[in-house]
């Protein structure tokens, strides 16, 4: 990388790169930002259980804030617009587990292959989900829309 | 020719490309190494070459688009007979390998543009800033050629394509990724300058000064890609928000997160010789983020780490690509610590330096909070097998205080002093805009307005704006005394005398204008849902909708089922909605299209979230307040860039000046 156009008027030697101080300074504020996020990274951490794993950690699992996922049991979708509750079962290795839903359903639910359900488990062990999240087959690769 | 030598054609342009990309390189290392000026003008029409080659590309693509040749497979899964003309061109963008190709297509456009600027000047940095950008160049044409074939045929030719995701059948999508694209390519420039500054040891500020403009206008196109986005979310996704943390959104927003501190950091180079290093890591940053914006929205790992798997082949090339580049620099980087000596020092805590660096540290660290809760997942999915996500509420607790302290800071900035404020100066600046803030706050408070978040937020607007307004009276009035011109026009020389700092308070305001509509949307959103049959009625805030029925009918590509709701406000009649449910059978898809009605003071937001057999609807309704001026202070924003990017004789006269001082050195070495 040497070169024949370098070197131009070099600067006053006077100043340091940086003064020490304000690295220190830096330094402490982004520390402090770094441990806010992972403070707060920790308590708002969300995890995914396919069925078969919710159903072997139901008793530590209920009443958590969860997410769910697996294949959509098209037959079991019952959508009762009068409430505006949706019910349908995740089925996944022969493990079946119910979710119900109140909100606007997702367009793609009726092509739907696969579904992210986050919520909690309550003592009935049914699934009560407070946003659905459908995956269409991947035709495309573009965004999936989301549900609040 | 036939449609399969038309192919052919495309896939000699993407070879060719990449052969010249990788001989521009040479030829203009050898070029400066060897001191031969006719291998640099061949450098530069290497670079003219390559942008006719991915023009050609680019063609051949939207022709076989608008002509419906499906035995490209590119265009059997992206656009279909019915779809309207608009999407079809779109869908040059709507997937992976056509948006690539349109990557390097806005890459080879602009290093033909920086190219021909600087055909005059800048003689020393061009050999490597053309090096540089070729390289990128050379970088997307790999993709192009291993990964993503954009020219690859099907054996067979389909009857009809599988169209655009009907999702991306939307104005707002058309113009997103190109304004998003624009945003990360065009940062590709400033920091090919900084590595050729780096690479020559010629790093006086006329790299940061010959791409200001360049920067400026990226950061404009980042800034709009988040707009247009946005707006998309909130009109097309149905669901009342414009912003959901979502990794896609994240990976623009992250960028910009950076690229806003760069060109506040450069500020104080220009202005005080300091930061020099800071503001190199900078820019090497928002380089390295637009590329990995650009591979976390077109590789597939955001929908799903499993791409990895499937795809491992561009994913490896990206990170390997972004490694290589980041260790150059670094390596770059400390061959000339001993050139970036700080020619002065910050003398207070008190002083818009100070303000400055806080400012930055604060960007950057909201960045990196926003890459963790991107990536973290992503990576530790591959690292344990367990899935984990973190949604909005890490983000919001995060990022939220974060935003808050740069708000604060955007008006104690225009306050304060360079080098060292007195006590006296800070008393005098921010009695008035503390002022300003207590009335916003007191007013509101009187009105019911209790939520705290939401006052403090618009406390926090107030008081930037009293400090905005503080100064632009102060400024106009110095202009009356001693220019003695009026008020109108003593404003307006503000801005022709000096369009870079005027204009950047132009752009604060368009802040702060979102601030009130971000601030008014998420903290004061009221929603409801309701089944109601034909001649009921949904009661919310003070409107009152009367359901008049269900209508059905076909478009040009899809089938509409649309809800006639009359809306009543305090009692009178006042506008006619009609959420939209639509179906669109050649992707076997539905789409939902709100209706809404926008004033000054909120939006009136509809979904039609089902339909039964008897006829009755399910229709969700949610007010968000003070909306449209997120929307407003966008275009203030965009106005404000605009001004401060406007070419200035002043800025001119210096850089002439930084150019002729180099040029004596050069030649009394």
């Amino acid at each position: 990388m040497q070169n024949v156009m370098t070197g131009i008027a070099q600067p006053k030697p006077r100043a340091r790169i940086l003064n020490l101080k304000y690295i220190i300074g830096g330094l402490i504020i982004l520390g402090a930002i770094a441990a806010f996020a992972l403070s707060n990274f920790q308590s708002n951490v969300v995890y995914y259980y396919t069925v078969p794993e919710l159903v072997a950690q139901k008793t530590r699992l209920t009443g958590q804030t969860i997410r769910v996922n697996g294949p959509l049991d098209q037959s079991s979708i019952d959508l009762d617009q009068k409430t505006m509750t949706l019910k349908f079962n995740i089925k996944d290795n022969g493990m079946v587990q119910p979710v119900v839903y109140k909100g606007v359903v997702p367009d793609t639910l009726t092509n739907g292959e696969s579904v992210v359900a986050e919520g909690r488990l309550d003592a009935a062990g049914v699934f009560q989900a407070d946003s659905i999240l459908v995956k269409c087959p991947s035709r495309y690769e573009s965004e999936t829309p989301k549900q609040n | 020719m036939g449609t399969l030598q038309i192919a052919g054609l495309g896939n000699l342009t993407v070879w060719l490309g990449f052969a010249l990309a990788l001989y521009t390189v040479g030829a203009a290392l050898v070029a400066v190494q060897k001191r031969r000026p006719a291998m640099m003008a061949s450098a530069e029409n290497g670079i003219y070459a390559v942008a006719a080659l991915t023009t050609l590309a680019v063609a051949i693509m939207e022709w076989a688009a608008i002509t419906h040749q499906f035995r490209f497979e590119y265009i059997a899964s992206h656009v279909s007979l019915d779809q309207p003309l608009l999407y079809t061109i779109s869908s040059l963008w709507g997937g992976q390998e056509g948006s690539l190709l349109f990557w390097v297509w806005l890459l080879s456009l602009f290093a033909a543009i920086v190219t021909f600027q600087n055909r005059d000047q800048n003689r020393e940095l061009m050999p490597y800033a053309i090096a540089f950008m070729a390289f990128t160049q050379g970088f997307f044409f790999l993709l192009l050629i291993v990964v993503a074939q954009p020219f690859k045929m099907l054996n067979f030719t389909p009857q009809d394509g599988q169209g655009l995701n009907p999702l991306l059948q939307n104005p707002g999508m058309f113009i997103h990724p190109i304004t998003q694209y624009l945003g990360y390519v065009g940062f590709t420039v400033p920091f090919a300058f900084a590595m050729a500054a780096l690479t020559t040891g010629r790093l006086s500020d006329a790299w940061i000064r010959t791409t200001r403009r360049w920067t400026l206008i990226s950061w404009l196109f980042l800034s709009l890609g988040l707009l247009f986005g946005m707006r998309w979310a909130y009109v097309e996704l149905g669901w009342g928000g414009y912003w959901g943390w979502d990794p896609v959104e994240n990976a623009s927003l992250i960028p910009w997160l950076t690229g806003t501190a760069y060109l506040h950091s450069v500020m104080i180079q220009e202005k005080r010789g300091m930061l020099k290093v800071w503001n190199l890591v900078l820019v090497m940053l928002t380089y390295i983020l637009s590329i990995l914006g650009t591979f976390l929205t077109r590789s597939g790992v955001v929908q799903s780490v499993h791409a990895f798997g499937t795809n491992s082949l561009l994913a490896s090339i990206f990170l390997g690509y972004m490694a290589g580049v980041i260790l150059l620099f670094l390596y770059l980087l400390y061959t000339r610590l001993g050139a970036l000596r700080e020619e002065n020092e910050i003398d207070s805590v008190v002083s818009r330096e100070a303000t400055f660096l806080l400012n930055n540290l604060l960007l950057v660290g909201a960045a990196f909070a926003t890459l963790w809760g991107t990536i973290f997942p992503m990576i530790s999915e591959l690292a344990t097998g367990k899935q984990i996500t973190v949604a909005a509420p890490f983000f919001n607790t995060v990022n939220g205080p974060i935003f808050f302290l740069l708000i604060v800071l955007m008006g104690v900035c225009t306050m304060i002093g360079w080098r060292r404020a007195s006590v006296d100066n800070l008393v005098r600046n921010f009695l008035r805009p503390l002022l300003v803030s207590a009335v916003v706050v007191g007013g509101l408070f009187a009105l019911g307005v209790r939520e705290p978040l939401g006052l403090t937020a618009f406390g926090a607007a107030g008081f930037v704006s009293g400090t905005i307004m503080v100064e632009f009276f102060r400024a106009a009035g110095a202009r009356m005394r001693q220019h003695g011109e009026n008020p109108p026009t003593a404003l307006a020389m503000l801005f022709v005398k000096n369009r870079r700092r005027y204009g950047g308070y132009v752009v604060h305001i368009g802040i702060v204008m979102a601030v009130v509509g971000i601030a008014g949307s998420t903290f004061f959103q009221a929603d409801l849902q309701k089944n109601v049959r034909t001649g009921e009625t949904i009661a919310i805030k003070q409107y009152t909708l009367r359901f008049d029925g269900l209508a059905s009918y076909a478009e040009e590509n899809h089938q509409v089922w649309a809800a006639n709701l009359t809306v009543f406000e305090n009692g009178a009649q006042i506008a006619t909605l009609k959420p939209e449910k639509n179906y669109y059978p050649a992707s076997e898809q539905s789409t939902t299209e709100i209706a809404v009605r926008s004033t000054a003071m909120e939006d009136l937001y509809l979904i039609l979230a089902g339909s039964n057999d008897d006829g009755s609807v399910t229709i969700k309704a949610i007010v968000n307040p003070l909306i449209s001026w997120l929307w407003i202070g966008f275009g203030v924003f965009m106005l404000g860039t605009l001004i401060a990017a406007w070419p200035d004789p002043r800025e001119a006269r210096v850089m002439q000046r930084i150019q002729m001082r180099e040029a004596a050195v050069a030649a009394g070495r």
